[in-house]
């Protein structure tokens, strides 16, 4: 193998909707119909998803080629053949949906530009391309597939308790397609700010300020312990003539399901990993990606592939049960699919394989375990002591910190769970609970300067 | 097929069943960093609480996780006074007290005091 280069953005070209001059921008949204962007909620209320995060995740390039919301026919592709129109690879529908009564008060139409507003600012414009309604449920189940149609990896029906499902079963029936722009860039809170770097500006950072040539990506939606350390650490000694330059922590930010710890704790505790030498700063770097957590194992995979990509990563990191809930799925769809393909979701081969395909490499990874023999933290594939493991249990942990027992630091570094007791006592509250998805809702991860947009 | 539940063992759990048969049932985890017991439950008792918390849930070690605190202190609670891990029956007694103090848990949990 030779020396590998950081790979091309999925599509070829960075997408990059986002006007920063503000004459400009005002002028866009003139005379615009104004539509006030609102949360997805679950049966109960409780807010899961806010579409404001595929909009900045669109325009900032993390989703590229993606550009908005899509056309009915794009939707039907995504959902057919996991591809877009243009044959790119791409995994979730991306929906701008509003209920009939907005639809109504509204009075738009094809061709008609909208001023979408978020928190009573003007935030982003979109020129209607087509208007069409969908059944949410249809769409949820199709975007996750069936035991029927998806024997390979699926095990069981999805239903109320999968909360990716959930997202799309709760949208509203009409879509509104057209392609997203940002007029008014977002001002991200703490401590966001600190690890907000969009694909350019993290490609250029990794090719000109770390001089990484080769970097693996870590997805993350959980404080690190020390076995997603080790994984990390051990994933990173693949990549061509040398181990990977660098690791690009990758958190997915968004609202998530009751249990998981908060957004502001993951990031904290990740870079704690850094800041306290377990893992040096000039070989690591934690940033994020908005977006409500679909919980879609090999779907999801695919797009974190995508985003990864296009932040300029030569590698992903896939570990067992990525980006998993229940037991949907099986536990290594996603390795499946990144080793040999899922046909029945469109993918003869693996994802890197394919005509449009993504170019980022896979390096799926096993297990890690304490072996009390070993005296250390050992890697399934090399440990023989399978019978005397210890196995890393986030839900075991979080049940120790719940109890208020600091984990020992063979398990969880201090300084880690000290980024998570910080926000415990921010929210009174060590994870996600009904109370911090609405405050969450209410605040949002970022605030809007205030705008004044001239009437037509 | 039995689950398990484990119960940590902080330094005042262990003062409270020290010199008891429950000592030699103390497994060590992480090189003896973590001290535990394990109690076995059989599966239509672990139907039960998963029905009971709708968070609950098995994980892969066959453990039930993601319990309310107030079970937790409750099965430890039981354990110290019989001096046995053979309690998971007592425990499923209290279950309505033990539900009514975990919804409080839902909203506020208070936090470690650390520096």
């Amino acid at each position: 193998m030779g020396k590998l280069r950081m790979p091309p953005p999925h599509g070829g070209e960075l997408v990059y909707r986002v006007i920063e001059k503000k004459d400009y921008a005002e002028s866009m949204a003139a005379g615009a119909i104004e539509f006030e962007l609102k949360a997805t909620t679950d049966p109960k209320g409780v807010p899961i998803r806010h579409v404001y995060r595929e909009i900045v995740s669109v325009c900032y390039g993390f989703f590229s080629p993606v550009e908005g919301s899509m056309t009915q026919n794009e939707l039907e592709s995504v959902l057919n053949e996991r591809r877009l129109e243009s044959g790119w690879v791409f995994p979730y529908p991306i929906l701008l949906d509003v209920s009939d009564e907005d639809l109504k008060a509204l009075d738009v139409k094809e061709g008609d530009r909208l001023l979408l507003k978020l928190k009573g600012q003007p935030f982003a414009v979109m020129d209607v391309e087509e208007i069409y309604k969908i059944d949410p449920k249809d769409v949820a189940t199709r975007t996750f597939g069936t035991p029927e149609k998806n024997p390979e990896v699926v095990r069981q029906p999805f239903d109320e308790k999968h909360p990716g499902w959930m997202i799309y079963r709760c949208m509203n029936p009409n879509v509104i397609a057209g392609k997203w722009t940002i007029i008014n860039p977002p001002k991200f809170r703490e401590p966001y700010d600190r690890f907000w770097l969009p694909p350019a500006e993290c490609r250029t950072v990794i090719k000109h300020v770390k001089k990484w040539r080769t970097c693996i990506a870590h997805q993350t939606r959980n404080v690190p312990h020390t076995g997603h350390e080790m994984l990390m650490k051990c994933a990173a000694y693949t990549g061509d003539i040398e181990p990977c330059h660098g690791i690009l922590v990758n958190a997915i930010i968004g609202a998530k399901r009751r249990g998981d710890y908060p957004n502001e704790a993951i990031l904290e505790g990740h870079e704690a990993v850094n800041k306290y030498g377990y893992i040096k700063p000039s070989r690591h770097m934690v940033t994020f990606t908005l977006w409500d957590m679909r919980y879609g194992n090999p779907i999801e995979s695919l797009l974190h592939g995508i985003i990864r990509q296009n932040m300029g990563c030569t590698h992903h990191m896939f570990g067992r049960d990525h980006a998993a809930v229940g037991e949907y799925y099986d536990k290594y769809a996603t390795q499946i699919l990144w080793s040999e393909g899922i046909p029945s979701f469109g993918f003869e081969a693996p994802p890197n394989e394919v005509d449009k395909g993504l170019k980022i490499i896979p390096q799926n990874m096993a297990e890690f375990w304490y072996c009390p023999v070993c005296g250390e933290i050992a890697y399934s594939e090399n440990c023989g002591h399978v019978d005397k493991k210890q196995k890393f249990s986030g839900s075991f942990l979080r049940g120790m910190v719940a109890e208020g027992v600091m984990p020992p630091k063979v398990v969880m570094r201090p300084e880690v769970y000290k980024a998570i007791v910080k926000w415990w006592k921010v929210f009174g509250y060590p994870f996600v609970n009904n109370r911090y998805l609405e405050n969450l809702n209410k605040n949002l991860e970022i605030d809007l300067e205030p705008m004044e947009i001239p009437k037509a | 097929m039995p689950h398990y539940i484990g119960v940590i063992l902080d330094e005042s759990r262990l003062a409270q069943i020290k010199g008891t048969p429950l000592e030699e049932k103390v497994q060590d985890l992480f090189g003896g960093q973590l001290k535990m017991l394990v109690v076995e439950v059989p599966e239509d008792k672990a139907q039960q609480i998963l029905k009971a918390f709708d968070r609950a849930r098995i994980d892969s070690r066959g453990f039930l996780e993601d319990l309310p605190v107030a079970f937790k202190r409750a099965l430890f609670e039981e354990i110290a006074k019989a001096k046995s891990l053979d309690v998971i029956d007592k425990v499923l007694e209290r279950l309505p007290e033990i539900q009514e103090a975990a919804k409080k848990e839902d909203e506020y949990i208070p936090p470690p005091e650390i520096e």
